[in-house]
């Protein structure tokens, strides 16, 4: 809201700085979004004809010029490329004030100029300049050009807040300075004319909708122009005045008093009559702004006898409209019920200062005082004007709301101790009336439709003392913070992922159909926005590949080679009209580890699936026991696949996106690698948030351990983790019955049963080529042994491993490799 | 000798030769090499001793041994190359050492995205004042985003807040919306659990708002409260104080406005001193005329909204508003994280550029 300094200075009385008023209002919450300093405030400018151009002796842009200001001539020196002889220019003499300064004779490439030709720039009238200001052809000679112009003021910007709506004025905001502040208000109190009796026809259909209409028929007018401080201040508020005193005045109010008001050409009402009612179902009318709208019976309308002559509230008809010919017309100042006109407001997509006032509620008690304000207003360009009739036609009496206030809960929610001396001082401030007994009743002025309950009369009060003065102290008890799991594994996976070269991404959680498609995602299991803010971002999205995808292609195309990125974040999905959310956590791998380039060769290397995998491995085994199997789904290559699974069940996978998907998004590059999870399989039930999988410390052996790599060829159809299984599935005790006549170290029961144990079967080698016959793979597995009793011996540790070897011949097939 | 002690001893020589070559200086290689691997050299001379065991055994200690021989060879050959340049200083009589300056071999390190980090930090300085993280769905209803907000149908305060609505109904046929504030999280846990709650809940927005370098559709909040008997906006403000002087440091100072939002009443808006100007409104002491680009020249920097619980609220979570009481706040993460990390342009935080990504 746009609040003129000037004007707002007409309801205060008393002196009362710019800046001052603004830091008043800025403290009792009201938010300056801009204070610009208008209008001009130049000294010793006067006006004056230009007489007679030379040529600048020494300088060829710049010219001599002689100024008749009426009384004197003066020679000056310009340099301005617009100036004509017969011009009226503002001029500023040796001593004046403008933006740029005081100024001073000043001698020019050696010629004395005795003033200055001034710009609207140097006059702090425009912005910019482009060369001297030219005035108006009649302007007379001599005077004080500060005349011309608007004079200094300040325009400043609110923002109002929805709660603020007993504020959408210059009178309601010097009221609230004047009370918090103990300034004097001046109250405007038109003058209610006398002899104006005639009856006039007011009806109102729903008391509800409409409580309160004043009219005021007034008669003898004849087109004036609108007086130029009104059209200056209406220029301000970011009006375009019409320049008819009748049309334009009733903006002038809006803005001076809150109150909406309408004007009707009289004559043109049919009747004469209002009629406050719901408009007909096919009653049409055609609005000012040029609307022709089809109402129906949910529009309030304000009809004549005949049809709607305004859609109430909100704005006025074009049929009864005032013009330059109006001779006669009949003011409407109401109270209308907000809700009725934020339904019309909303249904017709129209929005006036008018309903923009209306629906947030005005006062009641202030309709014929505008009324009053209007006339008031024409007679000073229109002084035979004549009132015929003021009819207040008031069904439902504002009945003010009387709110029980115990002072100890007000210090309660404020957490201050204030004086009851104090609070008083504040309400009555605030105008709230109060009656001095225990508790205290407060009367709610009529237009304060926000204050309901003791913490709107709290808030008053702070308001009134000062947020500042309220202490900032607690007596807060200590209390257990529990940890939320999602918030907890997330910021842990977060923590993993970015010490595992991956970088987090946060993508929309919007996705197009494009989006869809490229990913394979089928748009019926995604649900969609029903006003999205383009097609791009129609649906939520069902998965976090397409974000992922997008967001590789990106760096991609800015020159990164190497791109490990991930999000946490919830994806969306719609299954039989029902609907679910659920936070995931996925990744993409692309390039190469541990960089792209450094000076030592051959340690870096492109990212494959066992890169992929380990990470995921290390990121979340603190989570779980994760479990790895060929499969997934159509996103991924199927060689190149996997799905992880807990305990339980299936929970997510991991794998090389397929070439087809990788090119539909336009990336160039291959061997894209993904990995997803849900967050959910990685919170146990037992155990929220992270306890799972970490804690228990096994002892370790104080006895050497005994290692041995075994290398085995087994087929290329077993995979490792059932040669790892069977390996470890061998049993230290058990004991083989010792074939007869075996020389080369037999296992010597009775000593390997105590405490031997396979600590662990890693896999240290891979090789299938050379020496490899075709289809077969060797394996190099290192055992390590331990025992935590005693230091065992190379001979119990050959009879484990000859264990081994039986098992893996029996079950692979497999034999050591020579 | 045993086989088996000629192994341990295959392994002593490959440890000792480990050990040694850690910290071998260039001008000891060629020393090292002829001590281990040379014709005289431990190594050498095990693998020779290989003629006198049988030929089964001799087969397989002799595999072992060549792999450990080619092992200590190539990481001599890496050795090697790397610390060449060097060797011929020291040849030359310098005594100059590695070059210490070369970059050290890089280590993955990716990056936590800067709105994470702002939430993890937020949460960090909340939870040790006792608030407890509560989470809370994107998807949710009228009644919970608005209504039991005291933001009934027809208030003119939902036109500030254009909402996302979606093509589908829950099971009891409400509209679903996506949320506009994080606050549907106090209702859901103010009617789940029983005062004294000391809740924060950081989560994902929407708004219908137009993309620019201060706006997004999709954001970021932390909505926080405190209900217990007798909290007022004392509490508040000594809270708010904790929080922001812990963040932005102990000389920041808080202005608290008289504000509104429907949840609230008193309402306030929580201003910090700048921190780019420290409160002076200037771009420096130097250039007093210049204003701070940061808070345009006010001094002031809007951080936050907050209040005493109104009333309605309360009663809306069946929680008696004369015996409970509580305050609450919300603020928009990506202005903490614009502040922290200097970040002018809201944008940055959907672009996912890995140039900007891999600075934090």
């Amino acid at each position: 809201m746009k609040i003129l300094y000037s004007w707002l200075m007409d309801f205060v009385g008393a002196e009362l700085e710019a800046e001052d008023a603004i830091r008043k209002l800025q403290k009792i919450g009201f938010k300056v979004e801009e204070a610009k300093k208008t209008g001009a405030s130049f000294k010793g400018v006067v006006t004056g004809r230009i007489l007679k151009i030379d040529r600048h002796p020494n300088a060829d842009r710049l010219s001599l010029v002689e100024v008749d200001t009426g009384k004197n001539v003066f020679k000056v020196v310009c340099g301005a490329g617009n100036i004509a002889v017969g011009q009226k220019v503002p001029f500023a003499a040796e001593g004046a004030v403008l933006t740029t300064g005081m100024l001073k004779k000043a001698k020019i490439r050696g010629v004395e100029s005795a003033g200055m030709i001034c710009s609207g720039q140097e006059l702090g009238v425009e912005e910019k300049s482009d060369g001297i200001m030219t005035l108006p052809e009649d302007t007379p000679l001599g005077i004080d050009a500060l005349d011309l112009f608007p004079k200094q003021d300040w325009l400043m910007e609110f923002e109002i807040l929805p709660n603020q709506a007993y504020c959408l004025s210059h009178m309601a905001l010097a009221r609230e300075i004047c009370s918090f502040y103990g300034l004097p208000f001046k109250k405007p109190s038109p003058a209610f004319p006398d002899g104006a009796c005639a009856d006039f026809p007011i009806n109102i259909e729903k008391p509800m909708s409409c409580p309160r209409y004043t009219g005021i028929a007034l008669r003898n007018l004849r087109f004036a122009p609108t007086p130029q401080w009104m059209v200056d201040r209406l220029r301000f508020m970011g009006i375009n005045p019409k320049n008819n005193i009748l049309i334009d005045v009733s903006n002038y109010v809006l803005f001076e008093l809150g109150q909406p008001t309408h004007c009707f050409d009289l004559d043109l009402l049919k009747g004469p009559a209002i009629n406050v009612r719901s408009a007909g179902k096919g009653e049409r009318i055609k609005t000012l702004d040029g609307e022709d709208l089809e109402l129906s019976e949910k529009f309030l309308v304000i009809a004549d006898t005949e049809r709607p002559v305004a859609l109430a509230g909100v704005i006025g008809g074009v049929e009864t409209a005032v013009s330059e010919s109006t001779k006669n017309i009949l003011i409407e100042s109401a109270y209308f019920n907000p809700l009725n006109i934020r339904k019309t407001s909303k249904e017709t997509g129209i929005k006036t200062e008018s309903s923009y006032r209306f629906e947030r509620g005005t006062d009641p008690e202030i309709t014929a005082a505008a009324g009053l304000r209007i006339v008031e207003l024409i007679k000073q360009s229109v002084p035979q004007a004549r009132i015929e009739a003021v009819i207040d036609n008031y069904p439902l009496k504002y009945r003010p709301a009387v709110i029980e206030v115990e002072p100890m809960k007000i210090k309660t929610i404020l957490g201050a101790d204030i004086s009851d001396n104090d609070m008083l001082k504040s309400l009555r401030a605030v105008d709230l009336q109060e009656e001095p007994s225990e508790p205290w009743k407060l009367t709610v002025p009529s237009f304060r439709h926000d204050i309901e309950n003791i913490w709107d009369v709290a808030e008053e009060t702070g308001r009134f003392i000062g947020y500042d003065v309220i202490p900032a102290e607690t007596g807060m008890k200590l209390m257990r913070v529990s940890p939320e799991p999602f918030f907890e594994i997330s910021l842990k996976l977060k923590t993993e992922l970015a010490g595992c070269g991956f970088s987090e991404v946060y993508n929309y959680d919007f996705v197009s159909n494009k989006d869809l498609k490229n990913c394979m995602l089928d748009e019926k299991t995604c649900i969609d926005v029903l006003n999205p803010v383009s097609s791009d971002y129609r649906y939520m999205r069902p998965s976090l590949m397409s974000g992922l995808l997008k967001a590789l292609r990106y760096n991609l195309n800015r020159g990164q080679e190497s791109v490990f990125i991930f999000e946490i974040g919830k994806i969306y999905l719609k299954e039989n009209g029902s609907y679910s959310e659920e936070a995931f956590c996925a990744g993409v791998a692309h390039g190469v580890f541990p960089a792209e380039h450094f000076w030592r060769q051959g340690l870096n290397e492109e990212a494959d699936f066992y890169h992929v995998k380990g990470i995921v491995m290390r990121i979340f085994e603190t989570v779980g026991d994760l479990k790895f199997a060929s499969g997934g789904n159509g996103f991924f290559a199927p060689e190149f696949c996997a799905e992880i699974a807990d305990e339980n069940s299936r929970i997510g996978r991991l794998g090389k996106i397929k070439d087809s998907i990788v090119s539909a998004n336009d990336i160039k590059a291959k061997d894209v690698w993904y990995f997803e999870i849900p967050l959910k399989a990685l919170i146990k039930d037992s155990h929220p948030g992270l306890s799972a999988g970490g804690g228990k410390v096994k002892p370790v052996s104080v006895f050497p351990r005994i290692w041995r790599d075994l290398s085995v060829v087994v087929g290329m159809e077993h995979k490792w983790l059932d040669v790892q299984k069977a390996v470890q599935g061998v049993h230290p005790v058990r004991n083989p019955p010792c074939p007869k006549g075996t020389a080369a170290a037999p296992p010597m029961a009775g000593l390997i049963s105590n405490g031997a144990y396979l600590e662990k079967a890693e896999l240290i080698d891979l090789y299938r080529g050379k020496n490899i016959p075709e289809g077969m793979k060797s394996l190099t597995i290192r055992l390590t042994f331990s025992s935590m009793e005693r230091t065992l011996t190379d001979a119990e540790v050959d009879g484990y491993i000859s264990n081994i070897l039986d098992k893996l011949a029996g079950k692979f097939s497999a034999r050591l490799r020579t | 000798m045993t086989p088996s002690e000629w192994r341990d001893k295959l392994f002593q020589i490959k440890d000792a030769f480990l050990k040694d070559i850690g910290g071998v200086s260039p001008e000891n290689l060629d020393a090292l090499e002829i001590r281990y691997l040379g014709r005289k050299g431990e190594l050498s001379i095990l693998l020779r001793e290989l003629k006198d065991f049988p030929i089964e055994e001799r087969k397989s200690l002799g595999q072992d041994g060549n792999s450990i021989k080619t092992e200590m060879e190539s990481l001599l050959a890496g050795k090697k190359s790397s610390l060449s340049p060097i060797k011929t200083q020291a040849a030359s009589g310098g005594k100059t050492g590695i070059d210490v300056t070369l970059p050290g071999y890089p280590f993955l390190k990716g990056s936590i995205h800067p709105i994470s980090f702002t939430v993890n930090k937020l949460a960090e300085v909340f939870m040790r004042l006792g608030f407890t993280i509560a989470d809370g769905p994107h998807i949710e209803d009228d009644y919970h985003n608005f209504e039991a907000l005291n933001i009934p149908q027809c208030h003119p305060s939902r036109d500030a807040q254009d909402t996302f609505y979606l093509a589908m109904k829950d099971s009891q046929a409400n509209n679903l919306l996506l949320r506009t504030h994080t606050s549907p999280v106090q209702i859901r846990t103010m009617m789940k659990h029983k005062p004294p709650l000391r809740i924060i809940s950081p989560g994902r927005v929407f708004r219908r708002d137009a993309l620019d370098a201060s706006h997004s559709f999709v954001f970021h909040q932390i909505e926080g409260f405190y209900v217990d008997r007798n909290v007022g906006m004392a509490d508040l403000k000594w809270t708010m104080e904790a929080f922001i002087k812990e963040l932005f440091g102990s000389d920041t100072r808080l202005r608290f406005r008289p504000s509104y939002f429907p949840f609230v009443e008193p309402g306030a808006e929580v201003d910090m001193t700048c921190v780019f100007c420290r409160g002076r409104g200037n771009r420096s002491a130097a250039v007093p005329n210049e204003k701070c680009p940061v808070c345009k020249g006010s001094g002031w920097l809007e951080m936050l909204g907050a209040g005493v619980i109104h009333p309605n609220v309360l009663k809306a979570c069946s929680m008696d508003p004369v015996q409970w009481s509580g305050f609450a706040f919300g603020a928009g993460i990506e202005r903490f994280a614009m502040l922290l990390f200097e970040i002018r342009d809201m944008r940055i935080f959907y672009e996912n550029d890995l140039r900007i990504l891999k600075q934090l």
